[in-house]
């Protein structure tokens, strides 16, 4: 069983500027609970000028209490509250010249209990991009396409009415019962009760509540993560990079300090 | 800038982040990038993160889900146009 989330959204800001924001985006407000970001390969590839990126973060989350109900907190590797750290592989590629991005991150530790895997396709719109390609041809083009993003304090990103459309997808997949024998041991150290729980469940119906525990969590990560995008491309258009970059260590300071920032519900930033 | 996983590499990421963002806004957003300007400061950078990568067990769960998910990255990450 599979279970899987989708949805659309139009972001008010050109493509070239989503696309930096996707590589700045965190940490920012929405997002304090992402403790690092690094990037693990990077290949430019000089004849189609396409761009793939891998990075790593780590995140820390507190897991649902309906997950610790089912599954021994010492397989998960949480503390007594639920607290965990977890990693996620994030790859992208970008196409400048086509006006795509396609990103997919998932989760890198227990991808037995459950996968999840969260794809986003950003798109430059046809009609801009056809725009675009007529105005490459003449001079206005080339000067505002370097006016576009500039490195030094002064830079803006020109508001021009472009948009940006995103299709975001996130596939959960729970595994758990399918090697449950490996782990027999680490189970058998856990208190009785748990034991009995779990076992009065099938592997389909464990499986299934699994997934949408996670699906139920996706759908509530998914406008923060949105909602932290656009702070990323707010500051890029009042103030620049330099903005972007001021934003991003007052963020940063609060990783640590305050993870919850704004988190509203319980878990409401926890799976992203 | 987000923090390294490895507080040892936070000045050399640092350094690169700053030299990708550059190139990246500068360069690359304009289609006017002909090499990867950053490529000896990204292999400073992956020097001193691979290290951390393999003392923390990481490097292997990551070339398993490389390999792993081969397939569907063909299917996923392909241009649609």
């Amino acid at each position: 069983m599979v279970k899987f989330y989708s949805s659309t959204d139009t972001y008010s800001y050109p493509f070239p500027a989503v696309t930096l924001a996707y590589f700045l985006r965190y940490p920012n407000p929405y997002a304090t609970h992402v403790l690092s970001t690094d990037t693990v390969c990077r290949h430019f590839d000089e004849e189609t000028q396409r761009l793939t990126t891998i990075r790593l973060h780590l995140k820390r989350s507190k897991l649902p209490s309906a997950i610790l109900k089912i599954i021994p907190r010492s397989l998960l590797g949480a503390s007594a509250g639920g607290d965990t750290q977890s990693y996620i592989l994030e790859k992208s590629v970008v196409d400048i010249k086509e006006g795509w991005m396609d990103t997919e991150s998932r989760n890198l530790e227990f991808t037995g209990v459950l996968s999840v895997i969260e794809r986003q396709e950003f798109r430059r719109p046809v009609s801009a991009t056809a725009q675009e390609l007529k105005m490459w041809q003449g001079m206005e083009g080339a000067a505002r396409r370097h006016g576009f993003i500039n490195f030094g304090s002064g830079a803006r990103v020109e508001d021009t009415g472009e948009t940006t459309e995103v299709k975001s997808s996130v596939t959960l997949h729970s595994h758990i019962g399918e090697k449950w024998k490996k782990r027999k041991d680490a189970v058998e150290e856990e208190k009785p009760e748990k034991a009995g729980f779990f076992k009065s469940l099938t592997t389909g119906s464990l499986q299934s509540s699994i997934e949408l525990i996670g699906l139920k969590r996706a759908r509530r990560s998914q406008p923060n993560a949105k909602e932290g995008m656009k702070v990323v491309l707010e500051r890029m258009r009042e103030g620049g990079l330099v903005a972007v970059l001021e934003g991003m260590r007052k963020d940063r300071e609060m990783v640590g300090e305050n993870g919850h920032a704004l988190k509203q519900g319980d878990g409401k930033n926890d799976v992203e | 800038m987000s923090a390294s996983l490895a507080p040892e590499c936070n000045q050399v990421k640092e350094r690169y982040d700053n030299c990708f963002l550059k190139w990246y806004s500068e360069k690359y957003l304009r289609g006017s990038a002909t090499t990867d300007e950053c490529a000896s400061l990204f292999k400073q950078y992956e020097q001193c993160l691979s290290k951390a990568l393999k003392d923390k067990g990481i490097d292997k769960m990551i070339k398993d889900a490389r390999d792993d998910n081969r397939e569907n990255d063909a299917e996923h990450m392909r241009p649609k146009r």
